[in-house]
């Protein structure tokens, strides 16, 4: 009996296009180039062709929150090994701070944005810094505890409008400016991420990762290369939340809520870790779904866990590393 | 008696093990030589079961797919698909490569791990362990990830001894020992042929130490096997002199 046994070899084109030659042909620029089109294009398309559903306009925002989050999560976990629960505190902390700028210094919404991400990026950091030591799930309980920290403190003091939360925040000047802010947000911080891990920073963050008593073998400052890194995430983090606080005009206890610690956990579980594009792709599928399952009222809940259990019991590699495998792959039976 | 027919494995597209056939007699030492990717490591993982496991854990995660042909029978049945658990309940049990030993419990713990499968003989097993190591004895309390090398490769080896196999399989068990430690350990090997009467199965990069005590030995270059003998046929061979003993 002849044994057969499936074989996976890279396309022609994938070999070739990875070398110098792939401007030589229109074929294989478009081999590399279309996936990143089709998403860029995709989102940029999303408003226009939802025109006519007001309600799924403000899904897009929403979606794009959580993926931006997703992406700082991703970052964190599988580039720097750093597993951070604490999407809820980054986002209240960028919306309490554009908050603050916009609410009570008067500074206007398209400079309270960047700014509210800079210094919630600063306070972030240092919230981590003394905690930076610690590994794998002693990191994300700590991480985990700030948001409820924040929370009670500000109820308890009643500062910063207490229970009730600041309101009077500018809104956008209207609905397109919303919608596009937040897609070409996500999309500098997926492709300038993208490039980021793939720069000599970027290794060294992998390779604390790997192996962080290497690292300092090598004379290199981990503790440094981790607060940059958790810098950027909270960066991140912080900017969708100035944005989620402007639009909803309001900074209140919700936005230190559990869903945006956990939520994007999810989607990067589901979208393949480890990626970047994963994150997007798994909020992309995550965030409508759970829009959609509003139809079944409380059943709700029951049915997106029962969805999730299945794609992680089913294809527990991720959506975005299987399709990326089957587009520079193909597999054919061959005869041992 | 292991018998081991055309086993081959494939790293995706790479092929690790070709066409290997392999004989162990009931109560006899087989040495595997071969020098760093070889595929002895993999041949070791294909007898105890491992590569399943490894080949489950790399579908889950979307990496390598490994593919496994040939047979392995174990007094003449087929064990070709059990998992690792089923084989070592069946008496075949690995000590794997870099030790593996658990580095948080103390030595006593880790020997008592290793005595889950086969509790009755627990005491019995663990004096004779101590009884082939006995610097074990002075840190039977010490964490085992605070023992010198060589101690822990003898915590290994009598981690694997005490579920009482009747196939003992060692993957490099003299990596990065001194010449004393070898000695140690390869008295060791001797003793639980002649005492236990255990089948031993040794991969090793260094063969001058073992091949004197092997009865069967099999030579791997690049996933196949280029030569077998006897302890006394190899020794004499002059490719096997020149490549491994330097000579």
């Amino acid at each position: 009996m002849q044994n057969k046994r499936r074989e996976r070899i890279d396309r022609g084109i994938k070999v070739r296009t990875d070398g110098l030659y792939a401007i030589s042909s229109f074929k294989e620029i478009m081999y590399l180039v279309f996936p990143r089109l089709l998403l860029i294009g995709g989102f940029l398309l999303l408003p226009i062709v939802l025109e006519l559903a007001p309600y799924w306009k403000r899904v897009i925002n929403i979606l794009c929150v959580y993926a931006i989050i997703a992406i700082s999560f991703d970052f964190l976990a599988n580039f720097v090994g750093l597993v951070c629960l604490g999407g809820g505190l980054f986002v209240g902390v960028g919306g309490y701070f554009s908050a603050i700028l916009n609410s009570y210094l008067k500074i206007p919404i398209f400079f309270s944005i960047p700014l509210s991400a800079l210094l919630g990026g600063i306070f972030c950091t240092l919230l981590f810094l003394p905690c930076l030591k610690l590994r794998g799930v002693y990191f994300a309980i700590v991480t985990l505890m700030y948001p409820l920290l924040f929370t009670r403190i500000i109820e308890a003091l009643n500062i910063l409008g207490g229970t009730n939360g600041i309101t009077g925040l500018d809104s956008f000047p209207n609905q397109h400016i919303e919608n596009y802010l937040i897609i070409l947000i996500l999309l500098i911080i997926l492709f300038g991420l993208r490039r980021l891990v793939n720069e000599d920073i970027g290794l060294v963050m992998r390779a604390v990762k790997d192996n962080d008593q290497s690292v300092k073998a090598s004379g290199i400052n981990v503790t440094y290369i981790k607060s940059i890194a958790v810098f950027i995430a909270s960066f991140i983090g912080c900017l969708s939340g100035a944005y989620l606080a402007h639009l909803y005009m309001w900074a209140g206890l919700s936005l230190f809520s559990l869903d945006f610690s956990i939520l994007p956990i999810a989607a990067v579980t589901v979208g393949g870790g480890g990626s970047i594009v994963g994150a997007v792709v798994g909020s992309l599928i995550l965030v409508p779904l759970s829009e959609f399952l509003r139809f079944f009222g409380t059943f709700r809940i029951v049915i997106y866990s029962l969805i999730l259990v299945l794609f992680l019991v089913l294809k527990s590699e991720g959506i975005m590393i299987y399709l990326t495998r089957k587009y520079h792959q193909f597999e054919r039976w061959v005869d041992v | 008696m292991l018998e081991v027919t055309n086993l081959m494995v494939f790293y995706e597209n790479m092929l690790a093990i070709n066409n290997v056939t392999l004989t162990a007699k009931k109560g006899s030492i087989v040495g595997v030589f071969g020098s760093n990717s070889a595929g002895k490591s993999t041949l070791m993982y294909s007898i105890s079961g491992i590569i399943l496991d490894i080949k489950k854990k790399e579908a889950m995660k979307g990496g390598e797919r490994i593919t496994v042909f040939g047979k392995v029978i174990f007094d003449s049945k087929d064990i070709t698909n059990l998992l690792p658990h089923e084989r070592a309940k069946m008496g075949i049990v690995l000590c794997p490569e870099r030790r593996r030993i658990f580095p948080e419990s103390s030595v006593l713990e880790n020997l008592k791990i290793g005595a889950y499968l086969d509790k009755r003989n627990e005491k019995k097993n663990l004096e004779y362990v101590l009884n082939i190591f006995p610097r074990l004895k002075d840190h039977l309390n010490r964490q085992g990830g605070f023992l010198s090398g060589g101690e822990q490769q003898m915590l290994a080896i009598g981690r694997a001894l005490m579920a009482s196999p009747s196939v003992l399989l060692l993957d490099e068990p003299l990596l990065g020992l001194s010449p004393y430690y070898q000695k140690i350990v390869v008295d060791s090997i001797k003793d639980i042929k002649a005492t236990k009467n255990i089948t031993v199965i040794v991969a090793e990069q260094y063969a001058r130490p073992i091949i004197p005590v092997i009865d069967y030995g099999y030579i791997i270059e690049n996933g196949s096997s280029v030569l077998e003998g006897t302890s006394e046929s190899l020794l004499n061979n002059p490719d096997v002199k020149s490549a491994y003993f330097g000579v």
